[in-house]
């Protein structure tokens, strides 16, 4: 078997005394999968996520991304957060744009057809012009959107990027989010601790136990529930079964109670 | 409510909508709300009220001869001795002598300030080592330092701008430090994962981000400038407002000292609105 396209290879993370992950943490991801980790808050998924951003580093162990180790943060892997994900002092078309900023691989005509290109599928073309404080806070979260795609990253890591939404505007875009990442083919490592929100949006949810992180388990959701998801899909059988199966994951392993 | 009860507020309603047009009650609690918003109209009328009505409280109390004159002259006498003062002691180019000296004193503090207070906060090992130091001298009483800088400096210009100096650079560099600290992590990292260097995060982010806080620090640090200035002019100086207004002390001059303090009002007023108003045009994002 290849090994996988980003790998985790016995990652120990501690900040002080405090264990963040449990010792020799392994896992493989491969390319264009939607990954999801699941977990209560605090017990260290956004960590293990951010070390793949290069936005903290591992205590011992290798992260790899095609067999590379990673190192400080580039446009390869992108990242989007939940609140203050766009700049205010930029219009939504300029923030697109700040994607590719420091793309000099790029020429000027190329950056702006990229930027009115993933405008549009994000369907913000008409609001190009206006600055985030004027345009709602799933707006603000597409803007994110478009400017990670824009920017060219392979990777996409998302942190709790819709928590701050309503459950209707979450909807929305968790489908147009799973869209996308389909067509353009990349590969999404998104953190939250909404289960119905992950087993919507994952190929694969990886659940977590609490701090010190450790796998609890390791579900492929798109064997389960195929790769097409519709909102009605929220309504089957087989996504409800799913949803309760990991909630008993989850309290079974006392990320429920304290 | 009975069937009867509401038929009879119904036709209240009716009777009202009919005789005569529905008018606000005209109550006092409709301008009381708690943490309520007001007309901007009421605002500008209430802001022009308050002080016009001060003033007319207290050219009544002078004119009725319930102060003494020779303490607290009316508004109207400290005008005359404005205009008298302009005239002849020629106090606008005294307004102007401190206006400048402020000002040079301020943009000297402010060159310094901003790229220190920057550094400070986004290198520890640069603010671990400033930080206590800064802290000490910034609870350092300016008035104390006063003997001490003329020993440096003499009673020129130069001791002047550094007392101003000395008051406003310490406290804006922590401001600064404060504003960079408060930038959003998040802007930061979304920054370096599209690529951006630490300086390019620098100029193109956290820069920018903390561009509206700094401003509105700037702004509030001149004003205490001009508190300086005061103690300076007083000290050693023979211009500027602050000598304008010990001199005309020495005699008694109290409507001459009102003026002169009068003055210093307008121009830290004026000043104010137009850096608020500044403020506003540039930062319409926000």
């Amino acid at each position: 078997m290849n090994t996988p396209y980003l790998t985790f290879d016995r990652i120990t993370k501690t900040f002080g005394d405090i264990e963040v992950v449990a010792p020799h943490f392994d896992l493989g991801i491969e390319k264009n999968d939607f990954v999801v980790f699941l977990g209560p808050s605090g017990c260290g998924k956004t960590t293990l996520m951010r070390m793949i951003g290069g936005l903290d580093t591992p205590s011992g162990g290798e992260i790899r991304l095609q067999g590379v180790p990673v190192g400080p943060p580039d446009w390869r892997r992108g990242m989007m957060f939940q609140s203050y994900s766009s700049f205010p002092w930029l219009t939504v078309a300029q923030n697109v744009e700040f994607g590719m900023r420091y793309r000099h691989d790029l020429t000027e005509e190329e950056k702006l057809a990229r930027r009115d290109h993933y405008l549009d599928l994000v369907g913000l073309y008409e609001f190009s012009g206006a600055y985030p404080n004027r345009v709602s806070g799933g707006m603000r979260q597409r803007v994110a959107i478009a400017r990670t795609l824009a920017s060219g990253s392979d990777v996409l890591l998302m942190d709790e990027p819709f928590g701050a939404l309503d459950a209707q505007r979450r909807e929305t875009l968790q489908v147009e989010l799973r869209n996308i990442q389909k067509r353009d083919a990349k590969t999404v490592v998104f953190v939250t601790h909404d289960v119905e929100e992950a087993v919507f949006l994952a190929d694969r949810v990886i659940v977590f136990s609490k701090r010190p992180a450790r796998v609890v388990a390791d579900i492929d959701i798109t064997a389960r529930l195929g790769a097409d998801r519709h909102l009605d899909l929220r309504d089957s059988v087989g996504f409800f079964e799913l949803r309760n199966e990991i909630l008993r994951l989850l309290r079974k392993s006392g990320a429920g109670h304290e | 409510m009975t069937n009867l009860a509401q038929a009879v507020s119904g036709m209240g309603q009716i009777e009202d909508k009919t005789e005569e047009p529905v008018r606000a009650k005209p109550s006092l609690s409709r301008f009381f709300v708690f943490r309520g918003l007001l007309a901007r109209r009421a605002e500008i009328a209430l802001g022009i009220g308050g002080s016009v009505g001060l003033l007319l409280l207290w050219e009544a109390a002078a004119r009725l001869g319930w102060t003494n004159p020779v303490f607290f002259p009316a508004p109207s006498t400290v005008i005359a001795a404005m205009g008298r003062m302009i005239v002849n002691q020629s106090l606008l180019w005294h307004a102007g002598i401190s206006t400048m000296r402020v000002w040079v004193a301020f943009l000297i503090a402010a060159a310094m300030a901003i790229p220190i207070g920057i550094l400070m906060s986004s290198y520890r090992v640069i603010g671990a080592p400033l930080e206590p130091v800064i802290d000490f001298i910034r609870y350092l009483p300016v008035p104390a330092l006063v003997p001490l800088s003329i020993i440096w400096f003499g009673v020129g210009e130069s001791t002047k701008i550094y007392l101003l100096w000395l008051g406003t650079f310490f406290q804006l560099v922590l401001l600064v430090a404060d504003d960079m600290r408060r930038v959003p992590q998040e802007y930061v990292e979304i920054a370096s994962t599209l690529g951006a260097k630490p300086h390019q995060i620098l100029k193109d982010v956290a820069f920018r981000a903390m561009l509206p806080g700094l401003v509105d620090n700037l702004r509030i640090t001149l004003g205490w400038c001009w508190t300086y200035l005061i103690i300076a002019e007083i000290v050693a100086a023979d211009s500027g407002i602050g000598f304008v207004i010990w001199t005309a002390r020495r005699y008694m001059k109290t409507p001459e000292v009102m003026a002169g303090v009068v003055v210093i009002g307008i121009i830290g007023l004026v000043t104010d609105q137009i850096l608020r108003a500044i403020h506003r045009r540039a930062f319409q994002y926000l």
